[in-house]
């Protein structure tokens, strides 16, 4: 029901806005939120429950709503579980409540057995007893929850990063105060106020209809504030919408802001950001975060239309909605007789119910009774009536003896159709928890108060415990007052003095968790995760102590509200049953986020072509021309193998492959990481971290050499050459070239600062053409006329200077085939035209380019490694038969020389490299597929594995248990085919050199 | 996200800049050869992991590149000091 229009009203009558909520059409106003709106409309089933499928309506007005989850807006827009009070209404809008509650729900079909489900329910009923698998879907299918999104989001996100002096979150009475004190005092620094409504004011336009002071103060500070932020918009910023998420070390803080509006929904051109994350560095941090409220809890507190008092005044002031006729407004403080008289005013019938005796009875309660309202104090609500809306009240009498509550007397009902609770505050401590701060129980207002003090932060307002708006108000400006201090900025402390009407509701009477209500069934703690009172009895009857276990075991405060309103509850249920104080209790811990993130909003900008940088060799453009398909490699896009029409990757390896075995292949190179190497002590250094001899390495020659980490570990493998005896240039993997350059730095600048040598990453300067096959050299000769190119005169494992079609090269004659090979090197930018210039002069010879996977099955016919696929950091060159690359008698101990004496790594069953040929030589074994001794047992695994063309078998290679002291025997493979299901392959552990194992091809022809 | 100040750069920072490169102090045995086998693994694999304030390596890996140390509490994160490498040698010594 919508009420006529007041000043206090942030809705704007005048501007209907069209929405659709399951599937039906609804009016609402610009101002209203998606909850706010379709209240008005008297719509008050939001949800089912996630457990027993309840039918649930509004509690609260804010982000701490814990039933009305709804996904909005569908296909590419799609966004699930959001809390309808905090999407503000947009023409057009339409959303779905993540669980329909007008549909037919299995869930409260079973009611009678909800009492047999109690938490641990699911565990104890379906996993232990081994048919979860089966069951999940189903289960799953039942909860609460909207579906996933199913389509790709087409909005766009943004990051902004922002530098501040002072950071003040929360816009309420506290933090206009606190912005306004230091904008008002200082000259320069720089200031953000945050607050995560479409409007500043927080709690205060509760108070508008009461007291005239409040709204004049909200005016003249929210306009002197929107000043500031036109006039000195590069000291003042001001974010609304806004909710600060999380506050990491050193003033970090990250702040998600909601741009959802009509048009931002249905422009095109340009497209502008739904949300965006804001990433603030402060130096000071002022928060005003203010406190929720918690409920009173009572049997079926969880019907429709029981909401907390201060929620149910803040739809009737900011929205003039209100959902009721007759309201039984129920507490244990005295915000509740602010609730009934802003009723009252309104002309809505009521009647206050308070758990505590009046022994001191405060003005208002006189005021009500003088204008008939009926008071009752010393009482309590027991239970709810109604099938899902609220009917009646259950009330008794109540006191507190000792420190224990006793309900006793005759039971007496009171019809209504809303409750209004309030159980006390919840300040909100999570963002000053997020960054390491305690709490401590407070017994004033009962409730869980941030430390005192802090480095480069003040609390202030409600967060602070301070419970009236004009108490607020001075807290700040004094608490403004330090941090300015803590700036250096000296200026003047004046306290406002603001109006009479004071009421403080921070006095609150102790939890009220009376045996009576304790032991009853449906007393609900946390309604999204639908927990009640007795499972935390359970939970403790089953041996939880810590609150921690006691929130895993009853999945309390685990929902998207993370029990912003129930937990408290919780934890008081949890100290009366354990008879301990809520201080001995404390509470979970408060870890980011405070409110849900979109994960677009996290990825902003860095998705799709930005998610990852793409690097291209300078030959790229010709690889596409040549129809190549590409594989990423430590983001290099690299050439995987190049079609032909109608080839299957199969074909093309298979051609590719045998045309550079018997004639002709070149192959693109570019992307190995090249490190250049200079200074006098450059040879040192590189005998250091490799693992074999480097000193007597001639000008003019290359040499292979294998790296290890300080565990014997191989870490990278590659060729240098030797430019002369102060300068080499290595190669590193493609994929390990940063962190094999990381880890030389941290070599040379932690251990070794006394080498002269300095390093530099060149592998984007150099262009890299490998041609590779016994006609190579005749190739070259055509292409280079300035260099001897015959075998005696430039041998394998040599380079030579000279200008290859006019062009300055280093020419390298290394091979990673086993076929004659030579590696032209040229400044990046001349890549493409040697390259081109290469494929033509090839062409007599049939020159055919081939990519990385063609590479592989050349690379493994030799049985030649790849760090990383054939090793996995755990193993020496001794576990792939490289012991012949170990220096004995270098000086000095290099990286990984001493781990190889380790008893472990010196292990007859260690995991070694080995060679395997299937019986069957057509079958190709899959890659990481077990291999399994005569028990079923697994002794190791297949890293690489390819059909050869030259040898016309299958071959590969694996680590096996033992396996170089296994040559010859026969070993299974267990795989998975389609049609036959699992089966065992038998194998032969061979040399893992398949091909030319006595090097002869490496010449080449004539 | 830490704010760190290099000592190179002379420049405070994002932590997205840098990389952290564990415990400081760790030296390199002399003679790796002439020590024991549980002294080699004290190097290679033993770290303090110590709660409280704690001298740690960390590479301006997008900026200058050098490695720094700094004396960083485990606890609060809070960055204490950063010194250049080599400016010091222990934990105690200035």
């Amino acid at each position: 029901m919508r009420l006529a229009q007041h000043p206090s009203h942030q809705v704007d009558y005048s501007k209907s806005l069209n929405f659709i909520f399951n599937n039906k059409r609804y009016k609402g106003y610009e101002g209203d939120t998606l909850a706010s709106a379709l209240l008005a409309n008297d719509a008050l089933l939001f949800s089912r429950s996630f457990k027993y499928g309840r039918k649930r309506g509004l509690m609260a007005a804010g982000v701490e709503e814990p039933n009305a989850l709804v996904s909005l807006e569908i296909g590419g827009r799609y966004t699930p579980n959001l809390k309808a009070t905090e999407i503000m209404l947009y023409d057009g809008l339409s959303a779905v409540s993540a669980s329909n509650p007008n549909a037919f729900d299995m869930r409260a079909f079973i009611k009678p057995l909800h009492r047999f489900m109690p938490a641990g329910f699911y565990y104890k009923t379906f996993i232990k007893q081994k048919v979860w698998a089966k069951v999940e879907d189903r289960i799953r299918a039942f909860s609460g929850f909207s579906k996933a999104p199913t389509e790709e989001d087409v909005d766009v996100y943004d990051h902004i990063f922002h530098h501040a002096e002072v950071v003040v979150i929360g816009g309420g009475a506290a933090g206009i105060s606190a912005a306004l004190e230091v904008l008002n005092n200082s000259q320069k620094e720089r200031v953000i106020l945050v607050d995560e409504r479409s409007q500043l004011g927080g709690e205060l336009f509760n108070e508008f209809t009461s007291d005239e002071a409040a709204m004049k103060w909200h005016k003249d500070s929210v306009n002197r504030l929107l000043s500031f932020a036109n006039e000195d918009s590069e000291r003042f910023t001001l974010l609304t919408k806004s909710t600060a998420y999380a506050w990491h070390d050193q003033n970090f803080i990250e702040v998600l802001e909601t741009i959802t509006t009509a048009e931002s929904l249905t422009s095109s051109e340009p497209q502008k950001a739904r949300k965006i994350v804001h990433r603030i560095r402060a130096k000071e941090v002022i928060l005003a975060t203010g406190a929720h409220e918690r409920p009173m809890i009572f049997e079926a507190n969880d019907l429709t239309n029981i909401m907390l008092s201060q929620s149910v005044r803040r739809y009737l002031h900011e929205y003039g909605v209100i959902s009721g006729k007759k309201v039984v407004v129920y507490g244990n403080n005295d915000s509740i007789y602010s609730t009934a008289r802003d009723l009252h005013v309104n002309d809505i019938e009521c009647v206050v119910v308070d758990v505590r005796s009046s022994e001191d009875p405060i003005e208002i309660v006189a005021e009500l009774k003088d204008s008939d309202v009926k008071v009752l104090q010393g009482y309590s609500i027991v239970k709810v009536l109604g099938t899902h809306q609220v009917k009646a009240v259950e009330i008794k009498q109540t006191k507190l003896q000792g420190n224990s509550w006793q309900v006793f007397g005759d039971t007496q009902t009171l019809s209504c159709d809303l409750v209004a609770t309030s159980g006390g505050f919840n300040p909100v401590v999570h963002l000053d928890c997020h960054n390491g701060a305690k709490t401590y129980f407070d017994e004033v207002s009962q409730s869980f108060l941030p430390q005192q003090e802090r480095d480069n932060r003040e609390v202030c307002g409600a967060v602070a415990g301070v419970g009236a708006w004009q108490d607020a108000i001075n807290d700040a400006k004094n608490k403004a007052q330090f941090t300015l201090n803590a700036l250096g900025v000296l200026s003047e402390l004046t306290q406002e003095i603001l109006s009479e009407n004071y009421s403080n509701y921070f006095n609150v009477s102790q939890f009220f968790t009376p045996k009576e209500i304790l032991n009853k069934p449906k007393v609900f703690l946390d309604l999204q995760n639908d927990v009640t009172t007795l499972d935390v009895a359970l939970s403790i009857r089953e041996g939880y102590r810590s609150i921690e276990h006691i929130k895993r075991y009853t999945a309390m405060g685990f929902g998207t509200d993370q029990g912003k309103t129930g937990n408290i509850n919780g934890i008081a249920v949890a100290a009366e049953l354990l008879g301990i104080t809520m201080s001995e209790v404390g509470t979970t811990t408060f870890r980011p986020a405070y409110t849900g993130v979109d994960f677009g909003a996290m990825a902003g900008r860095e998705v799709g072509d930005f998610f990852d940088p793409q690097r291209y060799t300078t030959i790229h453009d010709s690889h596409v021309a040549s129809g190549a398909e590409f594989e990423v490699v430590g983001q290099w896009y690299r050439p995987w193998y190049y079609p032909k029409t109608g080839e299957n990757i199969h074909q093309a390896v298979h051609r590719e492959c045998l045309a550079t075995r018997t004639s002709l292949g070149m192959m693109d190179a570019s992307t190995l990481g090249k490190i250049d190497v200079q200074g006098s002590d450059a040879r040192e250094f590189l005998s250091r971290i490799y693992t074999n001899a480097w000193m007597k390495l001639a000008p003019g020659s290359c040499r292979y050499g294998l790296m290890c980490n300080e565990k014997g570990m191989i870490i990278d493998d590659g060729v240098s050459t030797c430019i002369n005896d102060n300068h080499f240039i290595m190669t590193t993997t493609t994929g390990g070239a940063a962190s094999v350059y990381s880890a030389l730095e941290m070599w040379l600048q932690t251990e070794w600062s006394d080498l002269d040598v300095h390093l530099n990453s060149v592998t984007d300067q150099y262009s890299t053409v490998a041609v590779v096959g016994p006609n190579a050299r005749k190739l070259m000769k055509l292409l280079c006329q300035d260099v001897d190119f015959e075998r005696e005169n430039f041998k394998f494992m040599q380079w030579r200077q000279g200008t290859v079609c006019g062009v300055d090269a280093r020419i390298m004659r290394i091979s990673f085939s086993g076929e004659l090979a030579y590696e032209i090197n040229v400044e990046a930018n001349y890549g493409r035209y040697i390259w081109d210039q290469v494929a033509i002069a090839g062409e007599k010879w049939n020159i055919t380019p081939y990519g990385t996977e063609s590479m592989h099955v050349l690379r493994a016919e030799k049985g030649y490694i790849i760090v990383g696929q054939d090793t996995d950091g755990s193993m020496t060159p001794m576990d792939v038969n490289m012991s012949w690359i170990l220096a004995k008698d270098k000086p000095f101990s290099y990286v990984g020389r001493r781990s190889f004496s380790i008893s472990a790594l010196c292990a007859e069953d260690r995991l070694q490299l080995v060679g395997l040929l299937t019986k069957d030589s057509s079958t190709v074994l899959p890659e990481g597929a077990h291999i399994i001794d005569n028990k079923g047992k697994s002794i190791g695994y297949v890293t690489s594995s390819y059909f050869s063309p030259i040898l016309e078998k299958s071959i590969a290679m694996a680590q096996i248990k033992g396996g170089l002291a296994k040559m010859g025997e026969t070993v299974l493979v267990k795989i998975v085919q389609k049609k036959q299901g699992l089966k065992e392959i038998p194998c032969e552990i061979s040399s893992s050199v398949f091909y030319d194992s006595e090097g002869e091809k490496v010449d080449g022809n004539e | 996200m830490l704010l760190i100040h290099c000592p190179y750069c002379k420049e405070s920072r994002d932590q997205s800049e840098f990389s952290p490169a564990g415990e400081a102090f760790i030296a390199r045995p002399e003679s790796p050869e002439g020590i024991s086998d549980e002294e080699w693994a004290d190097y290679v694999f033993y770290r303090t992991n110590h709660k409280g304030n704690h001298w740690e390596q960390w590479v301006h890996t997008n900026g200058c590149r050098k490695y720094f140390l700094v004396e960083r509490s485990t606890i609060s994160h809070q960055i204490l000091q950063v010194a250049p490498f080599g400016a010091r040698n222990s934990e105690t010594e200035l």
